[in-house]
């Protein structure tokens, strides 16, 4: 993560865990823009991490939410090794939603703002809402 | 010239690699993507000894991949105009010699070759001077000064001369 470095101080606080720092990813974004839009502003000037307190909601939200369950299941789907004890559970889909329960999800998900700066929430840190 | 760079890659992984040997992993990938590749801004890469950081990895949308950022050392190796360097005949035809040092393809012209030597066609090809004394032909050790290089993105090409001081056979294989 080179964008990180750019700044400094203030990063104790909120940096991103370190756990399994082997198994660790970055899920981008929420929207599709993102990739179209984040490339141009790259080139020019960067999005850069916030600084000072994180001021997102501490909740997952229910598109976040997808993303994540989505992503997870693709990459279970694909034999990566799984975070949590199974009991007999075979749907990839089914899995990943036990890992989020549990919170063992290896991803951080990062928070683009619109003015390109973003923040990093790992899911160990989020509320998640059963629903 | 050999030269030690700091280079960075973009390394993608798929999901079953996600565990306690990642980084294993990722250098495996990623010496056996780089070595051996000739890039026409760095010249060949001959070897990644050494890996001194990897990125966060970062998630591909829709394939569940996710790419590493990783900055490592590789030792490459370029040729450039004026260098001296040894090299073996691969072939010898009327207009010149061919020849080879490692990834790096040689040619010597005729008007790059000293005068004393003269093309003979008879037993199998090759450059030999007026008093019988050296002969030039496949397989033959040369010494020779590079005088203009290409660097396309696959292959390394120069253009070298003999026709100097210390410079022409340095060995023989018979």
């Amino acid at each position: 993560m080179a964008e990180a470095e750019d700044y400094v101080g203030g990063d104790a606080e909120w940096d991103e865990p370190e756990e399994e720092a082997d198994a660790e990813e970055i899920l981008e974004g929420e929207e599709a823009t993102d990739a179209v839009e984040g490339d141009s502003a790259e080139a020019q000037q960067g999005p850069r991490e916030n600084t000072g307190p994180r001021t997102t909601t501490r909740y997952l939200t229910k598109y976040e939410k997808a993303r994540v369950l989505g992503t997870r299941a693709l990459q279970i789907s694909m034999n990566a090794p799984i975070m949590v004890e199974l009991s007999g559970e075979t749907d990839p889909l089914k899995i990943a939603e036990k890992e989020l329960r549990e919170k063992k999800i290896p991803f951080t998900i990062r928070r683009y703002l619109p003015d390109k700066s973003y923040e990093d929430w790992s899911i160990a840190d989020l509320e998640i809402q059963e629903r | 010239m050999f030269y030690l760079l700091k280079l960075i890659k973009e390394v993608e992984l798929h999901p079953k690699f996600f565990g306690p040997n990642l980084r294993e992993t990722l250098k495996n990938k990623l010496t056996a993507e780089v070595e051996g590749t000739v890039s026409g801004k760095y010249g060949f890469v001959a070897a990644v000894p050494d890996v001194e950081k990897y990125g966060q990895g970062k998630i591909r949308e829709g394939t569940g991949f996710a790419t590493f950022d990783v900055t490592y050392f590789c030792i490459v190796m370029r040729p450039l105009k004026g260098e001296v360097m040894d090299c073996v005949v691969t072939s010898v035809n009327k207009v010149g010699f061919f020849a080879e040092a490692g990834p790096v393809q040689i040619f010597v012209s005729n008007h790059l070759i000293p005068e004393d030597f003269d093309f003979n066609a008879m037993e199998d090809s090759q450059f030999v001077t007026t008093d019988e004394s050296i002969r030039i032909r496949q397989g033959t050790e040369v010494r020779v000064r590079i005088v203009g290089t290409r660097i396309d993105a696959t292959e390394m090409f120069c253009v070298a001369t003999i026709k100097e001081d210390f410079l022409g056979v340095v060995g023989d294989p018979t």
